[in-house]
């Protein structure tokens, strides 16, 4: 082994030891290291109520754990019977989709043209906060206006309905319609935060792009149609998809409304894994249930986002 | 004076109260008792009072935990999983099956379990009682019986209470009105929103027919047994029939829309303050309709229990039995006095004996308990989501989905398959 002594070689060494060491202050201050640490405390907030106890929950999935004694190990189990054995899972999880796709179906649109109308009216503040309301309401008390507004008998909703001649349903109590019932005061509730976002996204489409197809002749809808619709395609998109994936987990007003509605055709997979969990003391089951509702609503999310791509989102 | 000095005086004052508290409670050297019940405060006003007695007494400081009835399996899951456990806790009976399982409820000493035996009937230390081990001292019992409105019985030209379902359903149809809509208004029969409020009426039902809804060994149901798919069918024809629906609720009773239920004797208060002056009046209480012969029904129980992994055990017992016996020239327990203002029955021998009974509501109840005609609700394995998934199909019968015969095969299987899982 030979080794270059010239001093061209040595050079480089005599200035590295030659310039001075940054101190900790300067290492903290520089770019390499000072975004870390401002984003620390949301890493480790992250790690602990997010990453862990998704990694927890997936160990505890392949368990058959009651919270009361240790973890024991089924491997598949839990997943092979909520997939082929038990009789209820695909029953809540039929119904959950149910509700997903009626709420956007019903909610989207609905908030959409809303919006467009506001977005020409007076008031505009005024409207969007008279659908906000809704949104920001206690579920708890949702539900109880909503059961005094539509008992069978005695309320608002069918005494309007027989004023008028109409047959009054069982909104909450007839099995046949009562997750449609759950739709529509889901879609009342969610329909100002819909509104809000549409209005935000109309608020940023260009005057000049209406301006230019008036000039050529075009009417109302084609404007809604042709431009309004298009542009606002990163809104939709989020809209759906945060939608989306709030029907597929959302739980709690049906929850609220067990104990007036019948417990069959209301029973969403989310309630149905919160019983699971709380009430039968299956954590290891009500996992895997939450596994499978995660794999569903990734592999829809990620579909939406390839469909609206290929729809031009990128292009904004 | 200066706001400067009247901070300095407050501060001061603040660490002389809390210094005298803290002596205080260096003095109380008995240690903390947690105990957590589904009782909120002002029905546990009685027991409360009896706390800071006992404190006195003992030096044993109580600190008292309430958790709502839907919650408190939950509750106590997580205060477990986070070493919050309270050291006592209220139970409903069918819960303690998992409980005792995984270990988390303690045994009573010798001397306390043969108490126990003593002074509780023998059906309600059934209750507390999982694979022949007792885990907890009985204290409130509910019963089921037939509730009626006399009133609009009258009006509808019955003077009495029906004795068979025939006759039920022949008042219920006679008394039922719907409005215009067809939606029902008054209601000769109402069936509830729980999930109790269907199962525990079958389960008595099944117990008037002389059938247990479960084998002895609580591993296999009966609900396939002719009787069995005969109650389930009745109940159906009722909502066929119109004479029901799932628009009227055991709620309507107290409204005066509901002319008939089965219900549990914790009712009463219920009762009193919606009907007032009239409850004597309006209120009756019969044994259960069915085909005739003895009369049956179901009864539940609550206990007291004590956690496994509480480290003041021996003292808690010691609470727990001074808390179920009357103490000086006092007729009823601490616990007895709680549940006579709740208007429940205990079951604890001598505090049923002290209570006052002979009324026209409880005294059916009593007769109940004491002929041994109720009979306990079994303990069995995984009770909470046999309820909820027996409750399913017999909401499918109701709503004319699914036959009697179909449902309770259905039902047998799911719930059959849940009770072979236990060890």
């Amino acid at each position: 082994m030979t080794h270059d002594r010239s001093p061209e070689a040595r050079a480089p060494l005599t200035e590295l030891s030659d310039a001075p060491r940054p101190t900790l202050a300067q290492r903290v201050g520089s770019k390499s290291v000072a975004p870390w640490i401002f984003i620390a405390p949301m890493l480790v907030f992250g790690a602990i109520f997010f990453i862990l106890p998704l990694l927890y929950a997936g160990y505890i999935s392949l368990t058959r754990w009651n919270g009361f004694t240790a973890p024991r190990w089924v491997g598949l189990g839990n997943y092979d019977y909520l997939l082929f054995t038990d009789p209820r899972f695909w029953d809540t999880f039929w119904n959950t989709i149910y509700f997903a796709a009626g709420t956007i179906l019903i909610g989207v649109p609905l908030a959409l043209v809303l919006a467009y109308a506001f977005t020409r009216a007076y008031g505009q503040a005024v409207w969007r906060s008279i659908y906000w309301l809704p949104y920001i309401t206690n579920v708890v008390a949702v539900a109880y206006i909503w059961q005094f507004l539509l008992d069978d008998s005695f309320g608002l909703v069918n005494r309007a309905l027989d004023a008028a001649g109409l047959p009054g349903p069982g909104w909450l109590t007839d099995p046949s319609i009562a997750m449609t019932t759950m739709i529509l005061i889901f879609v009342w509730m969610q329909l100002g935060h819909n509104l809000l976002l549409f209005s935000a996204g109309l608020a940023g489409i260009d005057e000049s792009y209406y301006e230019a197809a008036r000039l050529d002749g075009a009417g109302e809808r084609q404007l809604f149609l042709d431009i309004t619709v298009p542009m606002l395609k990163p809104t939709l998109l989020f809209v759906l998809i945060t939608n989306f994936i709030t029907g597929l987990s959302y739980f709690v007003l049906m929850l609220v409304m067990a104990d007036v509605a019948p417990q069959g055709p209301i029973k969403v997979t989310g309630l149905y894994m919160y019983e699971m969990a709380f009430s039968d003391q299956r954590l290891g089951r009500a996992a895997a249930a939450a596994y499978i509702l995660f794999t569903v609503v990734l592999v829809v999310t990620l579909v939406q986002l390839r469909v609206f791509r290929r729809g031009g989102v990128e292009a904004h | 004076m200066t706001d400067h000095t009247h901070c300095i005086r407050t501060i001061a004052a603040a660490l002389a109260a809390s210094t005298a508290l803290t002596g205080a409670a260096l003095a109380q050297d008995g240690g903390t008792i947690q105990i957590a019940t589904h009782y909120n405060q002002d029905q546990m006003a009685p027991l409360l009072a009896c706390f800071d007695r006992y404190t006195e007494e003992t030096g044993v400081e109580i600190e008292f935990q309430q958790a709502s009835y839907r919650d408190f399996l939950q509750t106590i899951l997580t205060a477990r999983v986070g070493g919050t456990a309270p050291d006592i806790y209220n139970i409903y009976s069918i819960w303690a099956p998992q409980l005792a399982s995984s270990g988390t409820l303690a045994e009573p000493p010798e001397d306390v379990a043969s108490w126990i035996r003593d002074s509780y009937g023998e059906g309600t230390v059934g209750a507390a009682t999982i694979n022949g081990t007792l885990y907890g001292i009985p204290t409130e019992l509910s019963v089921y019986q037939l509730f009626y409105n006399k009133k609009l019985l009258a009006e509808a030209g019955y003077d009495g209470p029906p004795e068979t379902w025939d006759e039920l359903k022949e008042i219920a149809a006679a008394i039922t009105e719907a409005n215009d809509q067809g939606n029902i208004t008054t209601a000769g029969y109402v069936y509830g929103p729980s999930v109790a409020n269907a199962v525990h009426i079958y389960y008595a039902q099944m117990y008037n027919a002389g059938v247990a809804p479960y084998s002895d060994d609580f591993r296999t149901t009966n609900f396939t047994a002719p009787d069995s798919v005969n109650i389930i069918a009745r109940q159906g024809e009722l909502f066929a029939d119109g004479i029901t629906s799932n628009s009227v609720t055991t709620d309507d009773f107290p409204a005066g829309r509901a002319a008939m239920m089965i219900a549990a004797n914790w009712q009463k208060q219920t009762m009193q303050e919606a009907f007032g002056e009239d409850f004597e009046d309006t209120v009756g209480i019969a044994p259960i309709p069915g085909d005739g012969g003895d009369p049956g029904t179901m009864l539940y129980s609550f206990f007291w229990a004590v956690d496994s992994s509480s480290d003041m055990q021996a003292e808690s017992w010691d609470l727990l039995r001074w808390l179920n016996e009357a103490q000086g020239d006092a007729d009823l327990s601490c616990t007895g006095q709680m549940l006579n203002d709740l208007g429940a029955l205990s079951g604890n021998l001598s505090d049923l004996a002290a209570m006052p009974t002979d009324d026209s509501f409880t005294a059916p109840f009593v007769e109940a308990i004491e002929s041994g005609a109720a009979a306990s609700q079994p303990n069995i394995w995984q009770a909470a989501e046999n309820d909820r998934i027996l409750r399913s199909y017999i909401e499918q019968v109701w709503a004319g989905t699914m036959s009697a015969e179909d449902a309770m095969e259905a039902a047998d299987a799911e719930v059959s398959a849940i009770l072979s899982e236990q060890d």
